[in-house]
């Protein structure tokens, strides 16, 4: 990561490697998951508890 | 009665609840949000009698509404570049008058726009939960420097540091990523005062839990469940994605139930994914509930769990019902059942790609 002025958050966020990232989406035996924090390789989209959605 | 879900059809939770409903009979439709598009448009009439369409669908007295995942507005990409901004707000402003209405409406809305809107601060829940009698850690969110400071000083603190928001950094061609989670944080490794301006965060007491508890809201029913990884993380979300967690049906305290319902009560939420963290003296700490967080993944870890059978059985009774959703569970098929057709491919899938997510991020 590169140091220079990020924020807090990312400082403490958790790595996941691709193979971390492919276990997540192949840990049910089915093309989707509905876990509370969900990354969708396929469709480079996070998919979760919140959703920002028609919120702003 | 139909059930009207404001979602794409192919959203995650909705695709197999759709599917469960309309096995056991029920009506479901589902419109994905205000957009240019056919199923996207709507009409408000109010004239005499309110007629309120959604993408084809009339809105009918008895209706319930399930306000899953609505996308943002989409204004047709045809209009003038000088007309582009304008014609956002309008779209974005007459969803905002069709997401209102709804509640004036003779429908039952899952939940209520409006609290939704209020309960969706974090600020808010904690102040809420803890005027309901439930305990909270003592919070700060702040982007001021000295505050931050200030609150990490205080004596034999412990501390943890998370985001009002989830979000994902992905680097440039790599598919490698870095997800936000809570993490602890002691004074000395506060990080210059420059840094703590860069973004607004939560600073909180360090809740010594023991394990965690996910706790689905549904009416006057709350189901709970402890969730116990062997790392003991402090941010299981992961885990559970890792397959690492278990949740394993609890009792909900009395009191912890009490403050819960009128948590509900007061904030007119009717439904809800609710965190806690318990400790060693089996105290339950309210941590933040997400009105439309995931559920059914607790029927992926515990298959006796059956929610999507419960939120089917609780969308199809009179709205307050006290009856137990147990009771009418079996006439909807199960998660389960749903899963065994999305591998052999008898249902559509479900995800598809979305114009810009708002949680993603790439970095060098």
């Amino acid at each position: 990561m590169n140091d220079q002025n990020r924020v807090l958050i990312r400082k403490g966020a958790r790595e996941l490697t691709e193979q971390e990232v492919d276990a997540v989406n192949g840990a049910f035996k089915v093309n989707h998951t509905l876990t509370p924090c969900f990354i969708d390789k396929k469709q480079q989209l996070l998919n979760g508890d919140q959703s920002i959605g028609e919120c702003g | 009665m139909k059930l009207i879900v404001l979602a794409p059809e192919d959203d995650n939770h909705t695709a197999p609840i759709k599917w469960a409903m309309e096995k056991a009979g029920q009506k479901v439709v589902c419109w994905a949000g205000l957009s240019w598009t056919d199923e996207g448009q709507s009409s408000l009439l109010m004239n005499g009698d309110d007629t309120l369409i959604l993408g084809g669908h009339s809105v009918d007295a008895g209706d319930v509404i399930w306000i899953r995942r609505p996308e943002v507005p989409v204004p047709n990409p045809k209009v003038s570049e000088s007309d582009k901004k304008f014609a956002s707000l309008e779209y974005r402003c007459f969803y905002h008058s069709i997401a209102y209405f709804l509640e004036t409406l003779p429908v039952w809305c899952i939940n209520k726009y409006s609290a939704a809107r209020v309960m969706i601060q974090k600020a808010v829940q904690l102040q809420l939960a803890r005027k309901c009698g439930l305990k909270t850690p003592a919070t700060l969110m702040s982007n001021h420097p000295a505050a931050v400071r200030e609150f990490f000083a205080r004596e034999n603190s412990r501390n943890i540091c998370k985001g009002f928001t989830p979000h994902v950094w992905q680097k440039e061609g790599k598919m490698s990523v870095a997800i936000t989670e809570t993490f602890e944080l002691a004074s000395d490794q506060l990080p210059s005062d420059e840094v703590l301006t860069y973004a607004p965060a939560i600073y909180q007491e360090r809740v010594p839990k023991e394990y965690d508890i996910r706790m689905v809201l549904m009416g006057n029913h709350i189901y709970s469940y402890a969730l116990k990884n062997k790392k003991q993380a402090l941010d299981w979300r992961q885990d559970a994605g890792l397959g690492h967690v278990t949740a394993e049906l609890v009792p909900t305290p009395p009191d912890v139930e009490k403050g819960v319902l009128e948590f509900a009560r007061r904030s007119g939420l009717c439904f809800g994914s609710l965190d806690f963290g318990v400790d060693a003296k089996g105290t339950w700490w309210f941590l933040e509930i997400n009105e439309e967080g995931q559920f059914l993944w607790i029927d992926q870890f515990n298959r006796e769990a059956r929610l999507l059978e419960k939120f089917c059985a609780f969308v199809t009774a009179p709205q307050g019902s006290t009856l137990p959703l147990e009771a009418r569970q079996d006439l909807f098929p199960s998660l389960q059942e749903y899963e065994e057709l999305l591998k052999n491919e008898q249902v559509p899938p479900v995800g598809r790609p979305r114009q810009e997510d708002p949680f993603l991020s790439m970095e060098a």
